[in-house]
């Protein structure tokens, strides 16, 4: 008696798993671009409103990312990974830190989009104090993107860590230098003297 | 509508990514290769990797018509 068999399956979970992280990582850059841009008035006033709803929007869209991440990671035959190690972070058995850099990444993440709906019962100042905590996400996720994944390695890595931190880097250095418009006080143009 | 959109970039991102990984994934190590079971009649088993069979080849050439 002769029966085949073929050990040539497609991994799905796992290269679901791999493909949501990096889209997660990717739509966290791209609303972290857009706050900064806000915080630098890169675009005209009326255009602020626009990114603001595009900078919160992006954020819930990564975070279901992370949620995809997650789900997949539990689904993989190969990890066996539990509910426990995807929630709390330092319990998994393979590369602690870099997997609890990823997890610690997804609460500030959860925390930072759920802080755009009650912003009115925070005080606006709180808002903006707890928003600080994006800089500590995005450079935890890249982190753990770096350490944790196995398609950010070598060479390929840091060009996308430069590819990605590259316009967050110049946006908080323009924020840094560029001197922001007080209340009240109508800007100075030149040839208005 | 901005929901809208940002959801379809955002799968269609998904979409893509998956599609580059599975498109570079490393082909399985020749071990993996499709194996066949073989089953003897006393219950053991064998496992013998599935080759492409051989061309056959002949030393025999075909005669020649005569005339």
């Amino acid at each position: 008696m002769i029966a085949a068999t073929t050990s040539t399956a497609v991994p799905v979970a796992w290269l679901v798993a791999r493909a949501a992280g990096l889209t997660a990582l990717a739509l966290l850059s791209a609303s972290l671009w857009l706050g900064l841009a806000m915080s630098v008035r890169l675009l005209a006033p009326r255009r602020q409103k626009v990114l603001m709803g595009w900078h919160q929007t992006l954020m819930w869209c990564g975070l279901s990312m992370v949620a995809l991440h997650g789900i997949s990671l539990l689904l993989d035959p190969v990890m066996h990974f539990s509910i426990a190690v995807v929630f709390v972070p330092g319990l998994a058995p393979w590369r602690p830190l870099a997997v609890a850099a990823g997890v610690v990444t997804a609460w500030l993440m959860l925390a930072l989009a759920s802080s755009f709906h009650v912003r009115r019962r925070i005080t606006q100042r709180r808002w903006r104090l707890m928003h600080y905590a994006g800089f500590a996400a995005f450079a935890l996720a890249l982190g753990h993107g770096l350490t944790a994944g196995t398609d950010l390695r070598g060479l390929t890595g840091l060009i996308v860590a430069g590819v990605l931190a590259a316009p967050a880097v110049w946006l908080v250095y323009a924020r840094i230098l560029v001197p922001r418009p007080q209340p009240g006080r109508r800007p100075v143009t030149p040839g208005a003297v | 509508m901005r929901s809208v959109w940002a959801t379809l970039l955002s799968v269609w991102l998904l979409f893509a990514v998956i599609a580059v990984l599975a498109w570079t994934r490393q082909q399985p190590a020749p071990s993996q290769s499709p194996v066949i079971v073989v089953k003897g009649k006393n219950g053991t088993q064998m496992l013998v990797p599935a080759t492409t069979a051989a061309t056959h080849a002949t030393t025999r050439t075909s005669p020649v018509a005569a005339g």
